[in-house]
């Protein structure tokens, strides 16, 4: 009983919760991937852009010395210009900050001046350098980029050789103090904390802003060279990795062409997704909320659902139980108010159908079924006591006490079954109303409390059925040594008649003087005969035949009465079932056999 | 009141959490000390306040090394967070092992053997070299290129400077490859500055070559007086001995690289190892020219080409 209830509540309450969470997470999840996507597609474009500065910046210091360099070689070589060209090679390390040292090759490939920030200067024909790769590289090329070295295994150091346009020009090699390039890669901030860096082609750091890292000459190379690897891979769009300070960074690399270097731009992950990650955690608390929001609206909902038919379900098991005064309160303006008011209404219309069927089943007791039904479906009022014109008939059994007195209970019992049933047959066949059984007397009503024609004629009709059918009977029971026979009287005059009892035992009675002629006119009537008072005689005298027997004193009248019994007995009789009328036949000679000489005697009074 | 009352715990709080560092400095001269206000001011830059979290403990010991010794010996029972040796302090300080030292050097650290090498220092020792021993030949050669008759140098050197001797052998090297005499003056301390001074003058030099070094600087304004008097063109290694009248300096910019250590000091407080803090070397060489002093001695600077690559030239 309590699982389905708590199973209907579930459905409703998931399906609520779900309905308003699945939304919203749906939601909350789309715009976190899209705003991922916009902050990856920003990062990178942001790390693309600092990365190529750098790399622009970074050749324009090369292209810039190289530039520089230009100028010493644009004259060819002659005779005793030695010092002039180490002039030129001193304005020059004047101009260019970042060239520390300076040789001048001639045509030959022999060094004919050298001038240093550092060690000292020379002139005049020096060391043959035809064979220095530098020398080489810028013959073959015009410009040559040497490798990068570290000079007392801490200052990164780069040799840039420039040809003349003519062979005749010479060449110049200078040497570069990479850490200048510090101030390019210094000023990049990528973010609060990101970077640049610059890492040659065989991964060793050139450029940081922690200069340090790069004077350490080598130490973490291995770091650098998988950073590089790994972000080169990508071919210039971000990828995430572990930084130099093993730290996971997102980073990006873009090639600076004429060194073969790399410029690496990173950004710790911490911060370049902060932004995300804030609006990660807005969408979490907001699904927080919203779960909350949903649960307590999802239990409201399905709480106003459960409820109503919790009510409803407990409304039927007390309608079951009969208690049809229960009524159901629902106020929720929809469809289960309109149920619930149709459900009082359903319960007001079973109860009044129960009493209805309580009345009707009552009614039967003393009227006929049909007569019952007609009762009930007219009116009520029919019932309520009221004074009329009423004929009784009052029945006996001639010799039942001593019939008792011999016979075992069972047979009794049997007896008087047969015999109620045959009078109840007999009186609902002629749609009279049985009043009672009294042990072995009955007392029939016509005219009350549904009205009929002729009353009377139907009275006395209806007490020679009623004879016939107990003659039958009794034909059979004496047959068995039982001597019981059956009078009737009928009387006709105005009664009281009404509903009558105390506490559902409800009778329906007649009470006047009428009754009580009718029961003496049955005790004064023989085995077989039918007494009827004055009143019925005059209203049966032309159809059926009656003889006086007398005047006869009666008790409770001042002056004796003229009483008359029924002489003949028409048949067939109208409105009597089959049953009787072929069980009529036979025994009806053998009655007026029987009673004739009684008959006759009556006449004769 | 009632905001004195609160400020009070709160500032009780933040000076407890606020740990006050305590670097010893080390140095073998007298007070006025040029490095220590480079330092000084250095440290500054990087947010420090002296007697608020950081405190500087002043060890001097006037030409006397050895007696800085036991202020090295102090150092390692106190607890000291940083030690800072200026010039041949440095040589007391080799036996510490337990606090980190910075060092600044005219010499080779390398050489001096206290580090490994300058990208990896290795150990509690890191600072910056001023690269004199290198720049010992280049000064020679600009003093020639200025007088180009320049036959005898007189060369004033402090010998308790670490890699005096070395600094003292590039000169030679470079004089007599420019067809020089050098004329060696080397002097011990403050006390033997006046005498060798006379030496120097006695010695009927074209020139005077002064080694930088903490004395000489301290000592700048009367050397540079002394060049004047005697009319000796001179040549230094910082720009302060020009400010003072000296003619000519080269050299990395002595302040800059004191200024610099401070960064280094900062680095070492917050939790760097020493070991992985490369040994500072100069980038820029200053060439400073006094032409005041060069009207006063009567050299025309123009003919040569020491003009137009001065950094700086003072009018």
């Amino acid at each position: 009983m309590n699982s389905p209830r708590r199973s209907l509540f579930m459905k409703y309450f998931v399906t609520l919760f779900v309905a308003v969470v699945t939304p919203l997470m749906l939601g909350s999840a789309t715009e976190a991937w899209f705003a991922f996507r916009d902050n990856r597609l920003y990062l990178n474009e942001i790390l693309q852009v600092e990365a190529r500065s750098a790399a622009d910046r970074i050749q324009a210091f090369t292209d810039g010395i190289r530039d520089q360099l230009g100028w010493v070689v644009q004259f060819p070589w002659t005779q005793g210009e030695d010092d002039r060209r180490r002039i030129d090679g001193l304005r020059l390390l004047q101009q260019v900050p970042a060239i520390v040292s300076l040789s001048m090759v001639d045509p030959t490939g022999t060094e004919r001046v050298f001038v240093s920030r550092v060690s000292m200067n020379r002139t005049g024909r020096g060391t043959d350098m035809s064979a220095d790769p530098a020398v080489v590289g810028a013959r073959a090329n015009r410009v040559w980029y040497g490798p990068v070295h570290y000079r007392r295994d801490s200052e990164p150091y780069m040799r840039i050789a420039v040809a003349g346009n003519r062979a005749a020009a010479g060449i110049v090699v200078a040497d570069i103090n990479l850490k200048l390039i510090w101030d390019i890669i210094a000023a990049i901030k990528i973010g609060d904390t990101g970077h640049a860096l610059v890492v040659d082609d065989t991964g060793r750091l050139i450029a940081h802003p922690d200069i340090s890292l790069v004077l350490r000459s080598g130490a973490g190379a291995g770091d650098f060279n998988r950073l590089k690897s790994v972000v080169s891979e990508a071919n210039g769009s971000a990828v995430s990795t572990t930084g130099e300070d093993g730290e996971p960074v997102v980073a990006l690399a873009v090639r600076a062409a004429n060194v073969d270097w790399t410029v690496i731009a990173e950004q710790p992950v911490l911060e370049a997704f902060e932004s995300i990650r804030a609006a990660l955690w807005r969408s979490l608390i907001l699904i927080a909320i919203g779960i909350v929001f949903a649960f307590v609206l999802a239990y409201w909902r399905a709480s106003r659902m459960w409820g109503p038919i919790r009510q409803l379900e407990d409304g039927v098991e007390r309608i079951g139980m009969g208690q049809f005064d229960h009524r159901i309160t629902i106020q929720s303006r929809d469809e289960l108010e309109q149920l619930a008011i149709r459900f009082n209404q359903m319960a007001e219309e079973l109860g009044a159908s129960q009493q209805k069927s309580e009345r009707i089943n009552r009614l039967k007791q003393f009227l006929a079924p049909q007569v019952a039904e007609l009762v009930e479906h007219s009116d009520q009022r029919l019932l309520d006591a009221r004074r009329r014109e009423v004929v009784a008939i009052f029945g006996d059994l001639r010799g039942f006490t001593a019939f008792t007195a011999r016979a075992e209970p069972d047979a009794i019992l049997a007896v008087l079954r047969q015999y109620y049933e045959a009078i109840g047959a007999v009186t609902a066949s002629h749609e009279a109303t049985l009043i009672r059984f009294a042990g072995d007397g009955v007392m029939v009503l016509l005219n009350a409390p549904v009205a009929c024609e002729d009353p009377a004629q139907r009275a006395v009709r209806l007490a020679i059925d009623m004879q016939a059918a107990v003659q039958f009977l009794a034909n059979s029971w004496n047959a068995r040594g039982c001597a019981i026979g059956f009078g009737v009287g009928i009387a006709m005059g105005p009664a009281t008649v009404g509903a009558l009892g105390w506490h559902g035992r409800l009778d329906y009675t007649a009470i006047g003087n009428v009754v009580n002629l009718a029961s003496r006119l049955c005790d004064l009537a023989e085995d077989a005969q039918i007494l009827v008072d004055p009143a019925v005689t005059g209203h049966v005298k032309d159809s059926i035949a009656l003889a006086s027997i007398g005047e006869r004193t009666i008790k409770g009248y001042d002056h004796a009465l003229e009483i008359f019994a029924v002489s003949r007995i028409y048949a067939p009789i109208r409105h009597f079932d089959h049953r009787f009328q072929t069980a009529y036949v036979q025994p009806a000679e053998t009655e007026f056999d029987r009673i004739a000489p009684k008959l006759s005697l009556t006449d004769a009074d | 009141m009632v905001g004195a009352a609160l400020a009070c715990p709160a500032a009780a709080l933040a000076q407890e959490s606020a740990r006050v560092y305590r670097i010893f400095w080390l140095s073998t001269q007298s007070q006025p000390d040029p490095f220590l206000d480079g330092f000084r001011e250095g440290l500054r830059a990087r947010g420090y306040v002296e007697g608020k979290n950081v405190v500087l403990e002043l060890h001097y010991a006037i030409g006397n090394p050895q007696a800085l010794r036991e202020v090295a010996s102090e150092l390692r029972r106190g607890k000291v967070d940083l030690a800072v040796s200026s010039g041949p302090a440095t040589r007391a300080m080799t036996a510490v092992e337990e606090v980190p030292v910075l060092f600044a050097l005219s010499g080779d650290p390398v050489e001096l053997g206290l580090v490994k090498s300058v990208g990896q220092p290795g150990g509690n020792f890191t600072g910056s070299t001023f690269l004199s021993l290198e720049l010992a030949g280049k000064r020679v050669e600009l003093l020639k290129e200025v007088l180009p008759n320049l036959r005898k140098l007189a060369v004033l050197s402090n010998a308790n400077h670490p890699g005096e001797q070395s600094e003292w052998r590039a000169t030679k090297e470079a004089a007599e490859k420019l067809g020089i005499v050098p004329h060696y003056v080397p002097f011990s301390g403050a006390d033997e500055l006046d005498n060798a001074l006379g030496l120097a003058g006695e010695a009927r030099a074209d020139a005077l070559l002064v080694f930088p070094d903490v004395l000489t600087m301290v000592h700048r304004g009367k050397i540079a007086d002394f060049a004047i008097a005697h009319r000796l063109p001179s040549m230094f290694g910082w720009s302060e001995y020009c400010d003072a009248g000296g003619l000519l300096s080269y050299g990395a910019n002595q302040r800059a690289t004191y200024f610099s250590l401070a960064s280094y000091a900062d680095r070492i407080l917050r939790g760097e190892r020493p070991a992985n803090l490369p040994v500072v070397q100069p980038t820029k060489f200053e060439l400073v020219v006094n032409l005041r002093t060069a009207e006063l001695l009567g050299i025309d600077l123009d003919k040569s080409s020491v003009l137009f690559r001065a950094n700086r030239v003072i009018e």
